[in-house]
C-alpha cells in the first residue's frame, strides 16, 4: 500500500462493517460484549463515582436507605398495628425486622435497578454519540453498579438476622443462586425498557409507578404465606398476584435466609422461565433498535 | 399529543415523518488521506460523520472501517459533567478503545495541549463550551487513532487554539492517519484537505480537490439565494444581493468582495448590498435587478449583461426625491493575481500590498478624461487580461486605480464620481452613473492595440515631428527620439505659495483635429481652468494656452517650461548664451543659468547629438523671463521656461479668460 510519512507501516487492522444487518445480528451479542468488557468496568466505576460523588456520606448511604426503610417499617408494622399484625403473623416466630429486610434487600435491587437502568442510555446519551461500541453495556453497567448496593444489603440482612438470634448456615450459599433469576430478569427488563424509553420517554415514568405498585404487590412487609390463604375467598386474584416473578423469589430468599436450604422449585420455576425470556426479548430488541439510538438522543 | 411521536403513532405503528438524511453516498478514504465534507445545514454532513463513527447506522448500504477511530462529533460527547475532566479524560480515552496504563503515559501531554491547566480536576459540568472542545481534542488526537473524524466543533475554540488544531491534524496527516473533516470553514478545509466532498439534502453532488468543489458550491449557494446566475460563453456571473461574482471557465476572476457599489449620504457610506433586492428581469445572460436602500429614497437599478466575453454592467440610481448624496462608488474588486494597470495611455505595475498596508492606496493619478482601463495578470494565473470602458453622462465620473488594504488583498477599479461643489443633492428621477464594459476575453494584443489606439488619439505627427499630449504635459519627439525628459512640457502658477502644476489639474477628454489637440483642464485647488490648444506645423509645436478665472485669482507668478534631456549643453537667448553646468549628485533643486532677466522673446538649446529646440513666445504684450534651468541631479534634465513675474504686488486676475501663453517649441533639423 502506498502511503505517505516515512517510517508509518499499516499494520492489518481490524475491518469493522457497519451495515443494517450485521449490527443487530444477536448472534453477535457475546463477541460484542467481551470486546466491550473494559469499557464497561470504566462505565461502572463512573456511575459509582457520579452516584455518590457530592453525598457527604457516599457509600454510606448504602446501608443507611435500607436501615431507614427498615426501621420504619418495623415500626408501622410492630407497633402501629401491632394487634393486627400479630393475628397476621399467627405463628411465625421469625423476627419482623429480619423477614422485612429480606424482601427490602432484593427488592431494593430490583426497584434500583430497574429505574436506574430505564433511564441509563438517556442520562449516557453523551457517550452513545460519541463513538461505537456495544452499547448494552450502558444498561449493563447501570444494573451492575446496584450490585454494590445489593452486597452491603446483603451484609447487612445477614448481621442483623445474627444479631436478632438467627443461625447461618452453608444454605446460605443458594441465595446469590436465586439473586441470580432476579439479576437476569432485571437486565432482561432494562434492556427492553431502555431503549424503548429512548423513544418514548414515557417508559421512565411508566416504570417509576410500575415500581410503587410493585411494592404493595411483593411480599415485602408480610409474608407469601399470607396471600397463600387468601386463596380459597379470590383464588383469581391469587393466581394473579403469583405471576409477579419478584413475589415468588422473596418467598425463595426467605427460605434460604430461615431455612437454611435450596427453596422450593415451584418458587423458582416461574421467575426463572420468565426471567429467560425476558433476557431473549431484551436481547434482542436492544439488538433490533440499540444501533439507532442515537439518533433518538 | 404525547410528546414525540404521539400516542396514536404508537398506536398505528408508525414511526413519525421520516427523512432521508443521506442518500447514494460512496467514497473511500485511503490512509493519509484527508477528506473534507462541506455543505448546507442539514445537509446530511453530520449525518454521514457518525455514520462513519457507526454511532448511527445505515439503514442501507454499509460503511466498512479498517483501523480505530477517533471522533469528535457532537460539542460534550463522551463527556460525563458529573466528572472532573482527569476522571473524564480517562473515561473517554476509554471509550477510544485506550486503556487506563496508556492514559497515564499520554496524560501530561493532553492536559498540556488542551491548555486547561488546573481545571483539569474540576467537574466539567463549570467548563465552557472551548473548554469541552480542547479536551476533547486532545484526548482524541493523543489516543493515536487511525481515523480522525472531526465535525464542526472546532469552531467552538478560540483562535489560538483552532491553529493549534490545525497544526495537529497536519501532523496526524503527515503521519498517515486517515482525516475525516466537517466544517463550514471553507479555507480551512481546503487547507486541511486534499478532496473535498459536497453534500446536498443527503446526496454527494461533487466531489474533487478542494479548490474546485469549494467553488462549485459557492457558485451554488450563490445561484440558490443570490437570485440570478448569468451564463454566456466561458463567463458565468452570479448576483447576489447587490454583488456581482465573475467566474471564467470556473475560476473566479473577481475578488474577495466582487463587484458592488456604494452611495455616500451625508457622510455615510451605504453599500447596495444592505438594500433589498429583487430581480426584474432574468435571462441566460442578462439581469436586471432592483435594491432599494434602507431609510434612504434611492433606488439602484443595475442592468447586468454578459455577450461576447464582455460584462456589460450599467448602474443607475433612482431617486424618490431629491436626495442628499455627496459621492457615488462603484467598486470592481480584482485579485492581487493582477499586477500591471494600465489607465488611459498610463501604465504600470500595482505596488505589492504589504501587510503595513493599512488603509487604500490610489495607484495610479486619477483623471476625468481617461475612460478606459486595463489589467493583466501576473505570469501564471489563472485570470484573464481585462479591458473596462466607462460610458457615463456624469462629468463627474472618473476611473480609479486602487489597492485595498493588506486584509482584502484586492486591486479594485473604482468609478468614482462626487457631487461638484456647492450641489450635494441630486434632483428625483432617474440617474445613470455609470455603464462599465469589463473585456474578459480579448487578451493581452488586443488590449494594447486598444490603447495604443487611444495614445494615437492624442497624438499629432508631421515630418519628424512629434508631439503627444498626456495629462498635463507635452512629450515632443523627433524622428522617434524624445526630446523632451521628466515633466516634459508643462505649465505651472505660484498661487499663495503654492506651485499649481498643469499635471495636477484634472483634465478632461482630448478633442482630436487633423492638425490639433484641444484639451481642458480643471484645478482641484484653485479656482481655474486652463485651456489647451496644440497645433503642429512643420518644424514646430504649436501652443495657446488660455487661462480661464473662475474667481478672482493672484497669482504671484507662472510659467511654461520644456524640459529637455540631457544631451543638450548650450542655450542662447537674445540677451546672453551660456552652458548648461554638470548634473551635481545630491542636488535636486533647479540652478538657474541666466544673469541677465530682461524680458525676451525666445530661448534656444542646443547640442551636438540633438536638433536645437526653441521654446518661443509670440505674445507681444506680456513680458515674459526666458530662462535657462538646470533641473535636478535625478532628473537629468535641462529647463526652458517662459516665466512671468510679478513685479512685488502679485498679479490679479479677475474672472474671465485670459491668454496664459502663445507661442511656439520650434525644433531644428539638425
Amino acid at each position: 500500500m502506498n502511503c505517505p510519512g516515512a517510517g508509518v507501516t499499516i499494520r492489518r487492522m481490524n475491518a469493522v462493517v457497519y451495515t443494517d444487518r450485521d449490527q443487530r445480528r444477536v448472534s453477535r451479542v457475546v463477541r460484542d460484549l467481551i470486546r466491550s468488557r473494559e469499557l464497561f468496568v470504566d462505565l461502572v466505576w463512573k456511575e459509582l463515582r457520579i452516584r455518590y460523588r457530592y453525598a457527604v456520606m457516599g457509600f454510606l448511604w448504602a446501608i443507611l436507605e435500607p436501615v431507614a426503610m427498615m426501621v420504619i417499617l418495623t415500626f408501622v408494622f410492630t407497633m402501629v398495628f401491632a394487634d393486627k399484625a400479630a393475628a397476621f403473623r399467627g405463628g411465625d416466630t421469625r423476627p419482623f425486622a429480619v423477614v422485612l429486610l429480606c424482601g427490602l434487600v432484593p427488592w431494593q435491587f430490583f426497584a434500583t435497578g430497574l429505574s436506574k437502568g430505564v433511564q441509563s442510555l438517556v442520562d449516557n446519551q453523551n457517550l452513545i454519540k460519541k463513538v461505537h461500541f456495544a452499547r448494552e453495556i450502558v444498561p449493563l453497567a447501570s444494573v451492575s453498579t446496584c450490585l454494590v448496593n445489593f452486597t452491603i444489603g446483603f451484609m447487612l440482612l445477614v448481621l442483623v438476622h445474627v444479631v436478632l438470634g438467627g443461625s447461618i448456615g452453608v444454605g446460605l450459599v443458594w441465595f446469590p443462586v436465586v439473586f441470580a433469576i432476579e439479576f437476569v430478569m432485571v437486565i432482561g427488563l432494562v434492556l427492553l425498557l431502555s431503549c424503548l424509553n429512548v423513544r418514548y420517554r414515557d417508559v421512565g415514568y411508566i416504570v417509576g409507578v410500575a415500581i410503587v405498585f410493585g411494592f404493595y404487590a411483593t411480599p415485602i412487609f408480610y409474608t407469601l404465606d399470607l396471600v397463600r390463604h387468601l386463596g380459597e375467598a379470590h383464588p383469581v386474584l391469587v393466581r394473579l398476584y403469583m405471576l409477579n416473578p419478584m413475589a415468588l423469589l422473596i418467598g425463595a430468599f426467605r427460605q434460604v435466609l430461615f431455612e437454611n436450604r435450596f427453596p422450593d422449585v415451584s418458587l423458582l420455576i416461574w421467575p426463572g422461565v420468565a426471567a429467560a425470556a425476558c433476557l431473549a426479548i431484551g436481547v434482542v430488541s436492544f439488538r433490533r433498535s440499540g444501533p439507532l439510538l442515537s439518533d433518538y438522543l | 399529543m404525547f410528546g414525540r411521536g404521539g400516542l396514536t403513532e404508537i398506536l398505528r405503528g408508525g414511526e413519525g415523518a421520516h427523512q432521508t438524511a443521506l442518500d447514494d453516498v460512496t467514497f473511500t478514504v485511503e490512509p493519509g488521506d484527508s477528506l473534507g465534507i462541506i455543505g448546507r445545514n442539514g445537509s446530511g454532513k453530520s449525518t454521514l460523520l457518525k455514520v462513519l463513527a457507526g454511532v448511527t447506522l445505515p439503514s442501507s448500504g454499509h460503511v466498512t472501517v479498517h483501523g480505530r477511530v477517533a471522533s469528535l462529533l457532537e460539542l460534550g460527547a463522551g463527556f460525563h459533567p458529573m466528572l472532573t475532566g482527569r476522571e473524564n479524560v480517562y473515561l473517554n480515552a476509554g471509550l477510544l478503545g485506550v486503556r487506563h496504563a496508556q492514559v497515564e503515559e499520554l496524560f501530561d501531554r493532553i492536559v498540556e495541549f488542551s491548555g486547561i491547566g488546573d481545571f483539569i480536576e474540576q467537574p466539567v459540568d463549570t467548563y465552557s463550551s472551548g473548554m469541552y472542545v480542547r479536551i476533547g481534542f486532545a484526548v482524541a488526537a493523543h489516543c493515536n487513532p487511525d481515523i480522525f473524524l472531526v465535525d464542526e466543533v472546532l469552531s467552538v475554540g478560540d483562535e489560538e487554539f483552532q491553529g493549534k488544531c490545525r497544526q495537529k491534524i497536519r501532523e496526524l496527516r503527515e503521519q498517515g492517519k486517515t482525516i475525516v473533516f466537517v466544517s463550514h470553514d471553507l479555507s480551512t478545509v481546503s487547507a486541511l484537505c486534499d478532496r473535498v466532498v459536497l453534500l446536498e439534502k443527503g446526496r454527494m453532488i461533487s466531489r474533487g480537490s478542494p479548490k474546485k468543489t469549494i467553488d462549485f458550491y459557492l457558485r451554488r449557494i450563490g445561484r440558490e439565494n443570490g437570485i440570478h446566475t448569468m451564463q454566456e460563453g466561458r463567463l458565468e456571473s452570479v448576483f447576489s444581493h447587490g454583488r456581482l461574482s465573475m467566474y471564467r471557465d470556473t475560476d473566479e476572476v473577481s475578488g474577495f468582495s466582487g463587484f458592488q457599489a456604494q452611495v455616500n449620504c451625508l457622510g455615510r457610506w451605504h453599500n447596495a448590498s444592505e438594500a433589498q433586492w429583487e430581480i426584474l428581469e432574468r435571462a441566460e445572460n442578462r439581469c436586471v435587478a432592483r435594491g432599494t436602500m434602507m431609510r434612504l429614497p434611492l433606488q439602484y437599478i443595475w442592468d447586468m449583461r454578459l455577450e461576447n466575453g464582455h460584462l456589460v454592467w450599467r448602474v443607475s440610481l433612482e431617486c424618490e426625491r431629491e436626495t442628499a448624496v455627496e459621492a457615488t462608488e462603484i467598486n470592481l474588486f480584482l485579485p492581487e493575481g493582477y499586477d500591471r494597470w494600465h489607465y488611459g495611455a498610463l501604465a504600470g505595475r500595482f505596488p505589492e500590498i504589504l501587510s503595513s498596508d493599512i488603509t487604500w492606496m490610489t495607484v495610479a493619478p486619477p483623471s476625468l478624461e481617461c475612460r478606459e482601463v486595463a489589467a493583466l495578470p501576473r505570469a501564471g494565473a489563472a485570470l484573464p487580461p481585462i479591458l473596462a470602458t466607462m460610458a457615463t453622462d456624469n462629468p463627474q465620473a472618473t476611473l480609479v486605480w486602487q489597492n485595498t488594504d493588506h486584509v482584502a488583498g484586492c486591486r479594485v477599479l473604482q468609478v468614482y464620481a462626487k457631487a461638484p461643489e456647492g450641489q450635494k443633492t441630486i434632483a428625483a428621477g432617474r440617474h445613470d452613473l455609470a455603464t462599465l464594459d469589463v473585456d474578459f476575453e480579448s487578451g493581452l494584443d488586443h488590449i494594447e492595440a486598444r490603447l495604443k489606439e487611444a495614445e494615437r488619439r492624442r497624438t499629432l505627427r508631421r515630418g519628424g515631428l512629434e508631439a503627444r499630449f498626456h495629462e498635463g504635459h507635452i512629450e515632443i519627439r523627433h524622428d522617434g527620439r524624445l526630446l523632451t525628459a521628466a515633466i516634459h512640457g508643462y505649465t505651472s502658477m505660484l498661487i499663495g505659495n503654492l506651485w499649481a502644476d498643469s499635471p495636477n489639474l484634472r483634465w478632461g477628454a482630448v478633442e482630436q483635429t487633423a492638425s490639433s489637440l484641444r484639451v481642458s483642464g480643471e484645478s482641484r485647488r484653485f479656482p481655474f481652468r486652463q485651456d489647451w490648444e496644440i497645433a503642429i506645423e512643420e518644424g514646430r509645436v504649436r501652443l495657446d494656452i488660455w487661462l480661464e478665472a473662475l474667481e478672482a485669482l493672484e497669482v504671484q507668478e507662472y510659467h511654461t517650461s520644456v524640459l529637455v534631456v540631457s544631451d543638450y549643453i548650450e542655450w542662447e537667448t537674445e540677451h546672453e548664451r551660456g552652458e548648461f553646468p554638470e548634473f551635481t549628485a545630491g542636488v535636486e533643486d533647479w540652478v538657474h543659468a541666466n544673469r541677465n532677466y530682461a524680458p525676451g522673446a525666445w530661448i534656444v538649446a542646443r547640442g551636438a547629438s540633438v536638433p536645437a529646440l526653441t521654446l518661443r513666445s509670440a505674445l507681444d504684450d506680456v513680458p515674459f523671463r526666458m530662462t535657462a534651468i538646470n533641473a535636478g541631479h535625478h532628473q537629468q534634465a535641462r529647463v526652458l521656461q517662459a516665466l512671468r513675474t510679478s513685479e512685488g504686488s502679485p498679479l490679479r486676475f479677475e474672472p474671465g479668460r485670459y491668454h496664459y501663453f502663445s507661442g511656439a517649441v520650434e525644433v531644428a533639423d539638425a
